[in-house]
């Protein structure tokens, strides 16, 4: 985008919230487009995942006066809800979602940084460059999920007493203070895989790679891959389900469970969940 | 840095996996650790572990932190005056020839060695060692152990613990198991939960007193009166009697046992409503096979044996026996087999140390200090022993009152073998090996000590293993006719290290034909709460912290409790009702007083709890242990009552009754979610009617 | 205010396009670019052992990966091992007696690893691949090695001690990123390397 272009067209800009159409949906991947599928039914909510995020993405432990502050790291969190409808008792259970990065084919997060640490990757992900960030917060601000988290101090000096830093994760950078992150879907684990696939003249294969998370999942809740190879189950899963990555609003049979969060908003996010499932006759 | 010498396989930049076993918890999940230039960095699962399936749960992804914790102790520490010092090993040693060694002059009788669980070859050890001593006095003490489940089972099934097929069940019936969260080996139960959610869809119905993580997941959550569990069990069977179908296949034994529990007698004392008993049996009729299980907050009572009998009576009644519940394979190495610790042990050893009889104890994966109720008394009563011995990661409470303090190997530093007292096909035999050097030179393993201590008086006969590696060598070669390994020795060492599994078919256990239903005496009068004490108290099981040991692990700390979200801390999880008809808020702190003492600890409004009851996680409350654990939160060890399960002299663990009295002061509850509960009308988390859903149809 | 800074921004394309023609220019710090935005001369690095690339990579027509063997297979080219010097040293006696023989031979009775200095040295935060440009360059089009190695490390077979000689800045690699490249001698089809932030920096 040229700056005549930005002039030209600046109250357009300005005035127009996200619509459909104005970003390229058809926007084609030739070879991988990272997508998940979450079944809600079967996460009992333990927190595997977040621990495994903890130990793969060299996430800082913050204390209990920073954590009472908000300013806990969890890149996935498990969020816990009751039954608006619960009498005295939560008869049906808990439900638990993990909530991470969506990784939106239309982010609001990208629009809004001032610098472009935050931008699409041909993988259809959403990177986050931690050397470019500069710290406005707008990302964040912006971001309908609550994922995205801020180094509001500098952890590498505090939260990794020694020798615990000798755990850290050398394939991932260690952020310090005044910089976004969130979750990579394990970006240096899927450039691995790619990197070893193309060495082999191959594209990456489904199950080759997953993100720790979906690695550590007791009940494999989590299912990763690639959604342009029609074949991933990950793929088959989207469409058994009836979820079209670039529509919103999606109308589906009853009894399809597949479904994204926040649809409405149109972020058209990379994560679908498979609708929780209770007996109510038990 | 170049080094001097190849390093096998070592790529600078790529990582390598080599598979383990996991010893955060008892389940002995095999596991990979994943080296990069020489250190382990991440744990995951290994897939050929039937245990594990190639998953891991949060608190074996921490034991790396457990590795490179800050605070482990790093040299030998010995007490001069009242506090610890450092001391060379030769030293130690040399200290601990003195006064346990051929020349003490010490009888078998006069010495103790508290171990947590153990199995495998470490264990043959550690009795061979006691033997040379002629001792018999090896205590196995868990503080949260299954001792209690194991004796109702014998009673029920004539085994210690049947194999659970809740991939085959249609509809299971958890009585306060919380068996994706604790116990016998949740990373597999998971896996099997998963394959139990899937088409056909299972229903999964939890009775408790305090909602657990797997009753977070129930399709039905019903509450009950703690201790109660049994009788409604009892009232269950009583209604699935009346369906023509059973009342042929029992015998008069249940009959009769069950006659006198009608619906509204069962509700009278259960304190749940006689239209769910009829409903619950209608449901188990429906459903078959189905599986009924029991756990924790079942038997950590008075009557915990026969609560969790009555329990297990159902299977019988339903014949589950033979479909979902099934026997284990009976180990053929019964020398390996595990030691799963007893509290009733402990208690035997602490009433020996408070008469005087011992003159040195070892203690080795316990923190009795710590895990001990006070009424026991069991700091004073082990400072009465002239020669204390602590081999540990960390110092914990207990390493603190010792003499000799000696830093051990982690978990993932050292040699082993274990077998899990939960198999779930045939016998698995894990393997465990270290994932890098060691950490600090000071530090020795387990393994090694053990050996140098028997050779004190059998060094003729250990003379040709000079380390425990080699001695582990020998022992897991001989299992090669076992498995019917062909190829040599050396082949099947290495072939065993690097699949990290050994896996052994052997013949089911068989499950005994009938029972006697004659222990069975619940009590049928209405349970009359102490005016004094109105409450009961449950000290909850947190998935990652199970007895504490583990609690000074970061990402253990701030991993927030499945259902409170709670971090870094300890709450009293108490019914809205309860609280609000008391004035009590979240965060007001609460003296929490039983007749054995008082916990100041703040509440935390619970919808999922008994509003007669509250509860308190167990793990934090650490005086000792290191920077993370030290001073979070507090500890109900402390305050149980002494109460004892009758048949096995086990604590009771539910049995105690508190007052609670709001104090004026209030602090912020930390914890993960937000201002609300609910999704305030979002679509965040949808729900699907059973009925609805063609789970068939999915992919 | 927009224009003067503007015109700053014109400035310096401009002064970076005439000043392209000057071949080697001495180099700031690591990631600091010349002029020309490529070839910056980085300073002289004094080496435990004056390790002469030249004998080896030149005189001796040694493959570069014969040493380091991580280049073909990961990220980290390798710094090899002393086992892998001594593996051919100890049966060449014609050198056995020369001072950087002796001091080799030293640290090898000592048990003690040789403390190289890295000379070029990356941000922690990129990650630069080895085995993807050597399969490509070396392995699929079959150029010779010491060109593929030399697109990034210049002509290190004729040097002693090697000595940084490309600016290993981001503009440097994107340059060459965005140059299209022949697929292979007999497929002619061509192909650029990637261009977006998280397949270099982590």
């Amino acid at each position: 985008m040229s700056i005549t272009n930005l002039l030209n067209n600046w109250s357009f800009y300005r005035k127009k919230r996200p619509y459909q159409g104005q970003y390229d949906l058809n926007r084609q991947y030739s070879e991988y487009k990272w997508a998940m599928a979450l079944d809600l039914d079967i996460c009992t909510g333990c927190n595997a995942c977040t621990t495994a995020c903890y130990a793969e993405n060299n996430l800082p432990v913050v204390g209990k006066e920073r954590f009472k502050h908000g300013h806990v790291m969890h890149w996935i969190r498990i969020e816990r809800y009751w039954d608006e409808k619960m009498g005295e008792f939560p008869e049906q259970g808990a439900s638990f979602l993990p909530m991470m990065c969506q990784q939106c084919e239309e982010a609001p997060c990208e629009t809004v940084c001032p610098v472009g640490a935050t931008s699409h990757t041909n993988d259809g992900l959403n990177s986050q460059n931690y050397h470019r960030c500069v710290g406005s917060r707008y990302c964040s601000v912006n971001c309908p999920y609550k994922v995205r988290y801020f180094n509001f101090w500098n952890y590498p000096s505090t939260a990794w007493p020694a020798p615990l830093p000798d755990q850290l994760n050398p394939d991932v950078t260690v952020r310090t203070k005044g910089i976004m992150e969130k979750c990579t879907f394990c970006v240096q684990r899927l450039n691995e895989a790619k990197s070893r696939a193309r060495t082999e003249y191959r594209l990456v294969r489904d199950g080759e790679v997953v993100p720790a998370c979906v690695q550590a999942c007791p009940t494999s809740a989590i299912t990763f891959g690639n959604i342009v190879d029609p074949k991933s189950k990950v793929a088959m899963m989207w469409k058994n389900q009836q979820v079209d990555l670039y529509k919103d609003m999606q109308e589906k049979d009853n009894s399809v469970r597949g479904y994204r969060i926040l649809e409405d908003l149109r972020p058209f996010p990379s994560v679908m969940y498979l609708e929780r499932v209770r007996d109510m006759e038990a | 840095m170049p080094n001097v010498h190849p390093e096998d396989f070592v790529v600078p930049g790529l990582s390598v996996f080599y598979a383990s076993t996991c010893t955060q918890c008892g389940s002995a999940c095999g596991v990979m650790g994943r080296v990069r230039e020489g250190r382990v960095l991440k744990m995951e699962g290994n897939p050929e572990s039937k245990i594990s399936g190639g998953k891991i749960c949060g608190l074996g992804q921490a034991a790396v932190q457990v590795q490179y914790n800050p605070d482990r102790l790093t040299q030998p520490m010995m007490k001069v005056g009242s506090s610890l010092q450092p001391v060379s090993w030769d030293k130690a040693m040399a200290m601990l020839e003195e006064k346990t060694g051929p020349k003490s002059g010490i009888n078998g009788d006069e010495f103790a060695f508290v171990t947590g669980a153990m199995s495998g070859h470490l264990k043959v050890l550690a009795q061979n060692y006691l033997d040379s001593l002629g001792s018999k006095n090896h205590f196995v003490y868990e503080a949260l152990s299954p001792a209690v489940g194991f004796a109702a089972n014998k009673q029920v099934y004539g085994v210690d613990m049947p194999r659970l097929r809740f991939d085959k069940a249609k509809l299971v019936v958890s009585f306060g198991s919380d068996f994706l969260g604790t116990g016998a080996s949740p990373v597999h139960f998971a896996a099997e939960y998963a394959k139990f959610r899937k088409a056909p869809r299972g229903t999964l119905i939890q009775i408790e007193p305090k909602m657990t993580m797997t009753g977070a997941n129930a399709d039905r959550w019903i509450p009950i009166i703690p201790g109660t569990e049994g009788v409604f069990a009892l009232g269950v069977a009583n209604q699935l009697l009346k369906h023509g179908d059973f009342s042929k296949t029992v015998s008069v034994d249940i009959v009769n046992l069950v006659g006198k529990y009608d619906p509204d007698t069962v509700s009278g004392i259960t304190g749940v409503s006689s239209d769910l008993i009829g409903h619950l049996a209608g449901l188990l009729w429906e459903k078959s096979p189905s599986l009924v299980i029991s756990g924790a907050s079942v038997e950590g009572h008075v009557h915990g044996v026969q609560n969790a009998s009555a329990i297990q009576i159902l299977n019988r009644i339903l014949g589950n026996v033979g479909k979902t519940v099934d026997g284990q394979a009976q180990s053929p190495f019964p020398q390996l087999a595990p030691a799963t610790g007893s509290f009733a042990s402990l208690k035997a050893m602490n009433d020996g140390m408070g008469a005087g009889t011992y003159k040195a104890v070892f203690i080795y994966g316990a923190n009795p200090v710590f895990t001990t109720p006070s009424f026991m008394g069991f700091r004073d009563n082990l400072r009465k022993v002239p020669f204390k011995v602590a081999f540990v990661n960390a110092i914990d409470e207990t390493a603190e009152e010792c003499d000799l303090v000696l830093p051990i190997y982690t978990a993932v530093e050292d040699f082993g073998s274990h077998i899990a007292w939960y198999q779930p096909e045939g016998v698995e035999i894990t393997m465990q090996q270290p994932l890098m050097e060691k950490l600090y030179s000071d530090t020795r393993s387990m393994g090694d000590i053990m050996l140098d201590l028997v050779k004190q008086r059998r060094a003729d006969e250990y003379k040709n293993w000079p380390d425990f590696r080699s001695y582990l060598k020998t022992a897991v070669v001989n299992i090669k006719p076992a498995v019917k390994y062909t190829d040599t020795d050396e082949h099947f060492w290495y072939d065993t290290l690097s699949r990290g599994v050994i896996h052994v078919d052997a013949p089911q256990q068989q499950i005994a034909e009938s029972f006697s239903t004659e222990m069975l005496d619940l009590p049928t009068t209405i349970n009359s709460p102490d005016p004094k004490f109105p409450f009961y108290l449950i000290p909850s099981e947190r998935h990652y912290f199970r007895d504490g040991r583990h609690a000074n692990c970061g990402w253990l700390q701030e991993s927030p409790d499945p259902l409170t979200t709670v971090v870094w801390d300890s709450w009293a999880e108490i019914h809205p009702k309860t609280a609000e008809s008391m004035g009590i808020k979240e965060g007001d702190y609460l003296e929490i007083s039983s007749q054995n003492g008082t916990l100041k600890v703040k509440a935390y409004l619970f919808p999922g709890i008994h509003p007669d009851a509250i509860s308190i996680p167990l793990g934090q409350g650490h005086e000792s242990l290191g920077r993370f654990a030290k001073g979070v939160g507090v500890n109900p060890f402390r305050i149980l009552n002494p109460v004892f399960e009758k048949d096995t002299g086990e604590l009771a663990m539910y049995g105690t009754r508190v007052s609670v009295k709001k104090t004026a002061e209030s602090e912020i509850v930390v914890k993960d979610e937000g201002p609300v509960s609910t999704q305030m009308g979002r679509k965040l988390v949808v729900t699907l009617p059973a009925d609805v859903a063609q789970l068939s149809k999915e992919i | 205010m927009i224009h003067r800074l503007l015109a700053a921004l014109c400035f310096a394309f401009l002064f970076g396009a005439a000043a392209g023609a000057e071949p080697f220019v001495q180099g700031g710090p690591i990631g600091s670019q010349t002029p020309d935005g490529y070839n910056a001369l980085g300073p002289v690095v004094k080496q435990p052992i004056e390790f002469p690339h030249y004998r080896h990579a030149r005189d001796m027509g040694i493959n570069c990966m014969y040493c380091h063997t991580g280049a073909r297979r990961g990220y980290v080219s390798v710094i090899p091992r002393i086992d892998k010097c001594i593996g051919c040293h100890q049966n060449i006696e014609s050198v056995r007696n020369k001072p950087r023989i002796k001091k080799l031979f030293e640290y090898w009775d000592k048990k003690e690893p040789i403390p190289w200095k890295k000379v070029n040295d990356l941000p922690d935060y990129v990650r630069f691949n080895h085995e993807r440009h050597i399969q490509r360059f070396y392995f699929r089009q079959n150029r010779p090695v010491r060109e593929v190695c030399g697109y990034c490390h210049g002509d290190v077979a004729n040097m002693t001690v090697d000595r940084r000689v490309k600016a290993l800045s981001m503009g440097w690699c994107i340059s060459c990123h965005q140059k299209d490249h022949k697929e292979s001698d007999t497929n002619l089809k061509t192909s650029h390397g990637p261009g977006e932030c998280w397949q270099c920096h982590k």
